[in-house]
């Protein structure tokens, strides 16, 4: 959080000649200089293409910042972020609930693998979209629908990377535990587990930005409701600068959930990035 | 005492039709209490597979090893195993890897961490408790995994090419460093390796094994005295020393060439 004050001064516009000052290369050289100054040149650059452009369809950047504010204090936005977070939590939940304990399985018993394996293989090179109107058909428009739909989106990611975190657990490391007397339970909790760790916190990673992409998939292909029903009705309004918004706000909630995430990994399995080169 | 009697194993052949390998054949073997046995021979005779039998971690097909005339039926607290490839937890810290084995026996950790600390101490690695395995070299890392096995205070030490991975100095060190621990600790040691001068240099007996099938084919006394480990030097450059690594080079390099003659007759025909 320091960096963010050092960079308060930049916004005067400092010169890579004076950068040899220590404080100043600092601040040039940090990530979240190099980051606002990614997103200065692509709002600059949108601005400059809408303007030149003038058309309906593409809203200006200092619009769309409007917009955005304004969709702050409308009440049926946050009514859509509920019903869409809605399907996303609780489908998410269920992918955690049972994909990891599957896939861990499936990393270490050959008939827990023998049985699910197609499934999970089908799941995997399905184009998801192609099953929305087949899940429609099956239960309907609600909320069980798109949970299903967050489901088979999300858990296929959670299991294989459960399944490949207990298989590359260090085979001498599961026959060391055994050699001091190891049962099969301590092997699980005090090897497996742990060594499964970082694969594990990839595929909940992985899992929550595809969990994302369902609930917004759905709602703009069929079932017209939350965020992505409001993307439909600004598009029918013509409300580009809303509809900019939106899209906006559902890529900075998927940036949010996936920092949370990212947090959490590196907390939970410190030693994953470290131990990765020694163990080679 | 170790007995192995009449110990058998072939793993099964990888495709159909394809006949299994004889990995150890007829293996009959004692290793008295205290003795430090080392085990050589080339790759592929079975050493390790010897020393996975008598660890209890994989089963045989003929046979049978007794310990202080106990038939074996898996791991036992009597015997603990060093890993050639170390088999550190990477998620853990050096307190924590070896307190390991204890903890997994049921001792607890206020038990188990004195005992820990004291042998992290013993195998000069004070100071790194709290330090985590990859910020160890790999000769520190085996000392981990000599303080892991020996925290169980084992009647039988198990190692497996211990040093093999080694680069030559941190081995003769770690060498030295073995042979002092032994001396003060006497247990037993079955210790398997594939360097000449180190079976020689360590044990009080050589077993010398060949390959396909893996059989014991000679055991090699090594009457050289004890204590070793303070003047380890002399005892490298002794002609005692050179006289045995010659005898075993001499009976390596019959078996080398005959494998070699047998090779070249298969292609030929």
């Amino acid at each position: 959080m320091s960096s963010a004050a050092d960079v308060q001064p930049l916004g005067t516009g400092g010169g890579r000649q004076r950068a040899g000052r220590p404080f100043l290369s600092r601040v040039l050289d940090s990530k979240l200089f190099l980051r606002l100054l990614t997103l200065a040149i692509v709002a600059a650059i949108w601005q400059w293409y809408a303007v030149s452009a003038n058309a309906l369809l593409i809203p200006t950047f200092d619009g769309t910042v409007v917009a955005f504010f304004e969709l702050f204090v409308d009440p049926e936005f946050w009514e859509a972020v509920w019903v869409s977070n809605q399907s996303m939590v609780i489908g998410f939940a269920f992918t955690i609930l049972a994909g990891i304990p599957l896939g861990l399985l499936m990393g270490r018993y050959r008939a827990a693998e023998a049985f699910t394996d197609v499934y999970i293989n089908i799941l995997l090179v399905t184009p998801m979209a192609a099953i929305i109107p087949l899940i429609i058909m099956a239960i309907g428009f609600g909320l069980e629908a798109r949970v299903l739909l967050v489901v088979l989106f999300a858990i296929p990611m959670v299991i294989v990377n459960c399944r490949a975190g207990v298989r590359q657990v260090d085979p001498t490391l599961i026959e060391m535990a055994q050699s001091f007397g190891a049962t099969e339970r301590s092997v699980w909790w005090r090897i497996l587990l742990p060594g499964a760790m970082p694969a594990v916190m990839t595929g909940i990673r992985i899992g929550l930005s595809r969990s994302l992409t369902a609930m917004v998939v759905i709602e703009l292909l069929l079932v017209a409701v939350g965020l992505g029903g409001l993307i439909i009705n600004f598009r029918g309004q013509f409300n580009a600068e809303g509809l900019y918004a939106v899209v906006v706000f559902v890529v900075f909630e998927a940036l949010v959930l996936i920092t949370v995430a990212r947090w959490l990994e590196r907390r939970l399995v410190p030693w994953a990035s470290e131990g990765a080169l020694s163990q080679s | 005492m170790i007995e192995i009697r009449g110990l058998s194993k072939s793993f099964a052949g990888r495709r159909r039709g394809r006949s299994g390998v004889q990995a150890l054949e007829d293996v009959n073997l004692t290793i008295e209490d205290n003795e430090f046995l080392t085990v050589l021979g080339p790759s592929g005779c079975g050493k390790t597979t010897l020393l996975r039998c008598i660890a209890g971690l994989v089963s045989w097909d003929e046979g049978e090893i007794l310990i202080d005339g106990k038939q074996i039926r898996g791991p036992g607290p009597e015997r603990a195993m060093v890993f050639q490839s170390i088999a550190l937890m990477p998620w853990a810290t050096i307190l924590r890897n070896v307190t390991f084995g204890l903890e997994l026996r049921g001792v607890s950790r206020s038990q188990a961490e004195p005992r820990a600390r004291e042998l992290i101490e013993l195998v000069g690695l004070k100071g790194f408790e709290t330090a985590m395995p990859f910020e160890l070299s790999g000769g520190m890392q085996q000392r981990v995994g000599l303080a892991r096995a020996l925290a169980v205070e084992p009647q039988v030490l198990l190692m497996d090419e211990p040093f093999g991975a080694l680069d030559e100095q941190t081995r003769r060190l770690l060498q030295e460093e073995l042979l002092q621990i032994w001396e003060h600790r006497r247990t037993t040691v079955v210790f398997i390796t594939h360097s000449m001068e180190e079976a020689v240099l360590l044990g009080d007996r050589v077993v010398l094994m060949s390959a396909r099938p893996g059989k014991i084919e000679e055991i090699v006394p090594v009457p050289m005295p004890r204590p070793r480990s303070e003047h380890i030097d002399t005892v490298e450059g002794s002609a005692d020393m050179h006289r045995i690594t010659q005898q075993l080079w001499g009976r390596l390099r019959e078996w080398q060439v005959d494998v070699g003659k047998a090779r070249g007759v298969a292609a030929a025909s």
